[in-house]
């Protein structure tokens, strides 16, 4: 169906923002790790997560977000997410994904906190 | 004042990668048509996306279909409500331990999989299951405010 993620990255110093826009779905979720752990892999310690062009999730792909959270967290390294709607937020606490990983309103503020400075 | 008609829709949906999204559009549609929130009418798609999930993956059903149906209504001058019926003909499953299941979580971080009806829950203002060895059918009914 035509609402397939499609995803953008922007490094920033040590770390980088990975903007997504459509459904993250299993192969959404598996194509945002793939692409996370690329970046890990290339030395980046701290993610973002921009989701303000994605309007639905799934449970799947949460659960690969989860995944991607505990990989970071093993490496030492960081991952927020920014930019999402009500019901993702809410998605996101009731699977708990919320107590791993930081959730800011908007991209400034999660740039602010999590030290994302420009290369 | 006039009670609004009833809205009813139906649909057959093969069960096919990424099929929920067509029926959380359905809902979604059907709630703004009836005047209901964003945030209600996303919430009933998310809703609507985990259950078609569920059917799909887990319904072992021979005709592969997921049969939907809607129904909104306004029970009075300030309520709207939407009604899904989200229907397969599966092999059914067993309630009570698909919800003990869903207490259990990983001591090693957090539990990754199996929170369809949790979110479901979450989502609606009421789901109610009934599944056997002829197939499941989740109802599922969100309200919302009507402006006035």
């Amino acid at each position: 169906m035509s609402d397939e993620l499609k995803l953008a990255v922007e490094r920033r110093g040590d770390g980088a923002v990975l903007y997504t826009k459509g459904y993250i779905n299993n192969v959404g979720g598996e194509e945002i790790a793939n692409r996370s752990y690329e970046l890990l892999d290339a030395g980046v310690t701290t993610l973002l997560l921009n989701l303000k062009e994605t309007k639905i999730v799934n449970s799947i792909g949460i659960s690969i977000l989860i995944e991607i959270i505990e990989k970071m967290m093993e490496k030492g390294g960081r991952l927020g997410f920014c930019c999402l709607t009500p019901v993702i937020q809410k998605t996101f606490q009731i699977m708990g994904l919320a107590q791993y990983a930081s959730i800011y309103a908007d991209e400034e503020s999660a740039i602010k906190d999590l030290g994302l400075q420009k290369s | 004042m006039t009670p609004q008609a009833d809205r009813q829709m139906e649909l057959t949906l093969p069960m096919v990668p990424d099929i929920e999204i067509a029926a959380a559009r359905a809902a979604g549609n059907l709630g703004r048509e009836m005047g209901m929130s964003v945030e209600d009418v996303d919430e009933m798609a998310h809703a609507v996306v985990e259950a078609c999930i569920n059917a799909r993956e887990h319904s072992c059903c021979v005709d592969q279909r997921i049969y939907l149906r809607f129904r909104g209504t306004s029970p009075d001058v300030q309520t709207l409500k939407v009604e899904v019926w989200i229907t397969d003909n599966g092999q059914g499953f067993n309630l009570d331990e698909a919800r003990l299941r869903r207490r259990g979580s990983s001591n090693n971080g957090p539990k990754k999989r199996g929170w369809g009806l949790q979110i479901m829950e979450a989502h609606m203002d009421e789901v109610e299951i009934s599944t056997g060895d002829k197939g499941t059918t989740v109802r599922m009914v969100k309200y919302g405010e009507k402006k006035l």
